[in-house]
């Protein structure tokens, strides 16, 4: 094939070197056939896809040389030439047309790549969907079970804030706390008192700790502590005693741990009986301190 | 590949001719002329009338003169511009055909980058949804 290619090229010299001696036989379709060929050669896939036209080509020139060296009519020569121009460029077009058809085949071969891609990524895209799917339905079960327990919590506490309001009741009724306008009333007795003295005896400091379980259930409430005394001994003496027995009960609640400020005291002395002071028994109830607890935070009402 | 098959065909007719017609320059000129015609067909159903004009006008005008030559017993002219007409014709059919295929690539190729295009794009798509 080389050697194939080179017999233009020579004659192509052997063409220049006759011109140095004598005039030049050539015409410009076969310059320009020489040069069509010299650029064909120069692209290898022309001998490569088209090897039967491009030896055609290379016989054409080589015969369109040999009539200029034989120095035939320019217009034999031009016939010639214009065959190996035409022959050249129609290995050229063959040459083009292979290429074009690898480039669809390299086509389709790319196309299938790209659609394969196309496919992969479409099922990415459907797997993180329908994990993002999955997550979401997680959280939504999730949100459901948190109502769900915060629903359960809310019926445990109203549970318990029945209880307790049950266990409250049971405790008041157990200090025979009476429902008055001014609120509810517990009574102590003079029993729970020492003789002519303020400090609470042992069943005393046992119904103070009722007392201060009930307050301590419901902080929001205030007491007022009311000390009573009966008709004997003098007005003032009974003053001040009634008033340091309220206050016996308020020191004895606030170290169960009641807070201070919620409690008040009164002594009004042997004001207010609820008995004539006309025999023991009686006066024995009018020696008393009453504790009015108020209700819903509510104010407690002074005694009229 | 058909096409040359049919051209050897023909040669083999112009070849027997030629036995028959007894050594003279009719026969050869005859068969050129009859070679150069099919080259014509076969680039005219290559598409090459309308892919290829210039070569085609060449070779229809070439291969007519042939035939008035052949008319007038002028066997080497007729020879001649049967040649060239060949010549022509041929290079129209490549031509056509090299169009057709160049255009068929650039027509996948064109796919290849509307097809990427949309690919990137619904990548492109995906990534800014997640």
């Amino acid at each position: 094939m080389k050697k194939l290619h080179l017999i233009p090229t020579v004659f192509a010299m052997s063409v220049f070197f006759a011109a140095c001696s004598t005039t030049p036989t050539t015409t410009s379709t076969l310059d320009q056939a020489r040069g069509d060929f010299v650029a064909a050669q120069g692209n290898p896939t022309v001998a490569a896809s088209a090897p039967v036209e491009f030896k055609a080509a290379a016989d054409a020139l080589d015969r369109a040389n040999a009539a200029a060296a034989k120095k035939e009519s320019l217009a034999e020569i031009d016939k010639l030439a214009y065959i190996a121009k035409q022959k050249i460029a129609t290995a050229q077009e063959i040459a083009k047309q292979k290429q074009a058809e690898a480039d669809v085949a390299n086509a389709g071969r790319q196309r299938d790549e790209i659609r394969l891609e196309a496919r992969t990524a479409e099922a990415n895209q459907a797997r993180s969907a329908a994990d993002k799917a999955r997550m979401s339905a997680e959280e939504a079960k999730a949100q459901a079970d948190a109502a769900r327990m915060q629903a359960e919590a809310a019926t445990n506490s109203a549970r318990d804030e029945q209880a307790k309001n049950a266990a409250l009741q049971q405790q008041l009724a157990d200090l025979q706390a009476k429902q008055t306008e001014r609120g509810l009333v517990v009574t102590l007795s003079d029993v729970l008192f020492n003789v002519d003295r303020a400090e609470l005896s042992a069943e005393g400091m046992r119904t103070a700790q009722k007392l201060a379980d009930v307050l301590l259930q419901e902080p929001q409430n205030a007491v007022l502590i009311e000390g009573f005394t009966d008709s004997t001994g003098s007005s003032s003496h009974n003053m001040e005693l009634s008033q340091r027995r309220a206050e016996s009960v308020r020191n004895a609640l606030i170290g169960l741990g009641v807070k201070g400020d919620k409690i008040a005291t009164r002594g009004y002395g042997e004001a207010f009986p609820v008995a004539a002071n006309t025999d023991a028994g009686s006066r024995q109830l009018n020696r008393r301190v009453e504790i009015v607890l108020s209700q819903n935070g509510a104010p407690i009402a002074n005694r009229r | 590949m058909m096409t040359i098959k049919r051209v050897q065909m023909l040669c083999g007719a112009a070849v027997l001719l030629g036995l028959a017609a007894c050594a003279s320059d009719k026969a050869p000129a005859t068969a050129d002329v009859a070679v150069s015609r099919a080259a014509l067909a076969n680039a005219t159903s290559a598409g090459a009338a309308d892919l290829a004009p210039v070569e085609m006008q060449s070779a229809r005008e070439k291969l007519m003169r042939a035939n008035q030559a052949l008319a007038a017993k002028d066997y080497k002219t007729a020879q001649d511009l049967a040649t060239q007409a060949s010549a022509d014709a041929q290079l129209a059919q490549s031509k056509a055909n090299s169009a057709k295929a160049t255009s068929a690539a650039d027509e996948l190729q064109q796919n290849i980058r509307m097809l990427r295009d949309e690919v990137n794009r619904a990548n492109a798509n995906s990534t800014t949804q997640q």
